[in-house]
């Protein structure tokens, strides 16, 4: 597990926070933070917290695995739904959280700093994510339309 | 859910072995995920078995009482936790595209159980989906349901309980302790209920209510090529070690039993402390405490959390010194989480 001091700065949108110092899957709602060469730390945004409900159980696939972009980096279960956590890059696992394996509402208080994922080593950083949003501008913009979207269609409360 | 010209499957595979009454349906979900249209199937066990969720420690079974009562145990790919299954218990289950379903877990689930709910009224059970979406008669659930995404597949799945074993149901746990096997039994015979009833009328206003929600025709179908290649690698995947056994977990250091959605029942133990208590919507509803230090208070230390919410033990512990410390660093080791 990487020692990585976690300092960043949240914005908030309409109510949810969203960090601006990272990338982030559109469809997923999961983020990449670049935390060394060819290292990637992932975790779920704030949106895709509250669209999964309380969480009662994390599952992560072991250190060693690869995974390509939309494959399942492991599970969640919340009200005894479960439900798969989609790597939003492809590359091998380096590490796993223990600390949310051991306490998934971790991720409920602090989606994105001590209920990150996992970490996962990439051949090309710019590479393996290029298909994702970045820039502060451009994330907050499509946060902002992800929650405007979602209460329109009644996915989270107004 | 939008109408679509789509039909929806139809099919009852009537009774069958414990394995093939959990493959079956997650064959059709692989089906479903593969193209299959969406499919409401029905089975029920010809035995009594265990299930236990995707997520769940075995740990959690008395792997002796369910190898002395034939009792196989299976692990199912949706959530949940442990339970007793037997021919008493009509499963029906929903299965449909992701893409068919809203995003929000809590909205998925409650728009795919309440056509269950309006089946149970259709045959004059008064049941409902209450706020942590159980389905309830007069508070007791009535009906258990578990539910998860396999590929690109969702799929709900529901247990009528028209007769139920509490004790059985209760011996199947691994507790500890008899204290914590006493409240577990009292608490799921207050609060899961038997429902006799019309099971083909049901079946049939379960149909009617699930075609209608997606907007879909019902029409009868069997399984695929897909899905019967799928149930080969399922019956051979359910009956392998590796698969029951499920990934360990961290140790917990409190055991929570949950019996139905915010009613549940722990046991900690901390050297010589030990808390047995149960919580029914977010308030202890009993609690039996031990610590050497009470030195006959420990009546009195019973009574004063008795009604609290977890939060507020530990001021009301306070006032009975060290001992009263410990007990409340136990009653923290207790979260619910997944209880409630």
């Amino acid at each position: 597990m990487s020692d990585i001091e976690q300092v960043f700065e949240l914005a908030h949108v309409a109510g949810f926070p969203v960090a601006t110092d990272r990338s982030y899957d559109a469809e997923t709602h999961f983020w990449v933070l670049p935390i060394g060469p060819g290292r990637l730390r992932v975790g779920m945004d704030a949106l895709g917290v509250e669209t999964s409900g309380t969480l009662a159980q994390l599952s992560l696939e072991p250190v060693g695995t690869k995974r390509d972009r939309g494959e399942p980096l492991g599970r969640v279960e919340a009200a005894k739904f479960v439900g798969p956590l989609t790597c939003p890059v492809s590359g091998v696992v380096a590490a796993v959280n223990d600390a949310v394996l051991a306490d998934a509402g971790l991720l409920e208080r602090d989606p994105y700093g001590a209920g990150w994922l996992a970490e996962v080593e990439v051949d090309d950083v710019e590479d393996a994510t290029a298909e994702l949003v970045h820039g502060a501008h451009e994330v907050l913009a499509w946060f902002a339309a992800q929650v405007a979207d979602y209460r329109l269609k009644g996915v989270i409360a107004e | 859910m939008a109408a679509t010209a789509e039909p929806l499957r139809v099919i009852d595979f009537g009774e069958v072995s414990p394995l093939r009454s959990q493959t079956l349906w997650h064959a059709v979900a692989h089906g479903v995920s593969a193209g299959a249209p969406a499919t409401l199937s029905f089975v029920r066990p010809a035995a009594p078995y265990v299930s236990i969720g995707y997520h769940r420690e075995l740990g959690e079974l008395d792997l002796d009482f369910c190898r002395q009562n034939d009792l196989p145990v299976m692990r199912r790919m949706v959530g949940g936790g442990p339970v007793y299954l037997d021919p008493g218990q009509l499963f029906f289950q929903i299965a449909l595209p992701v893409s068919q379903v809203p995003a929000s877990r809590h909205r998925a689930l409650a728009d795919l159980l309440a056509p269950a709910v309006e089946a149970f009224r259709a045959v004059g059970v008064p049941a409902n989906l209450d706020e942590h979406l159980e389905i309830t008669v007069g508070g007791a659930k009535v009906c258990g349901h578990g539910a998860g995404q396999i590929g690109e597949a969702v799929v709900v799945c529901g247990n009528v309980i028209e007769t139920f074993d509490h004790a059985r149901a209760t011996a199947i746990l691994s507790l500890g302790e008899d204290r914590l096997r006493d409240e577990v039994l009292r608490l799921m015979r207050r609060h899961v209920r038997a429902t006799p009833l019309d099971v083909d009328g049901f079946r049939a206003a379960a149909v009617r209510g699930y075609a209608n929600a997606l907007g879909r025709q019902p029409q009868p179908g069997e399984l695929t090529a897909v899905e019967t290649a799928a149930l080969a690698e399922l019956d051979a995947q359910f009956c392998d070690p590796a698969w029951v056994g499920g990934t360990p977990r961290p140790a917990h250091p409190a055991r929570q039993v949950k019996v139905r959605a915010g009613v549940w029942a722990f046991s900690v133990a901390e050297g010589d402390t030990r808390v047995v208590a149960s919580v029914r919507d977010g308030r202890l509803d009993r609690a039996w405490l031990s610590d050497p230090g009470l030195n006959g208070s420990t009546v009195s230390a019973q009574r004063a959390v008795r009604g609290l919410r977890l939060a507020e033990v530990g001021a009301a512990l306070a006032a009975f010194g060290d001992p009263g410390q410990r007990l409340a660093s136990a009653f923290a080791a207790a979260d619910g989480r997944g209880c409630v």
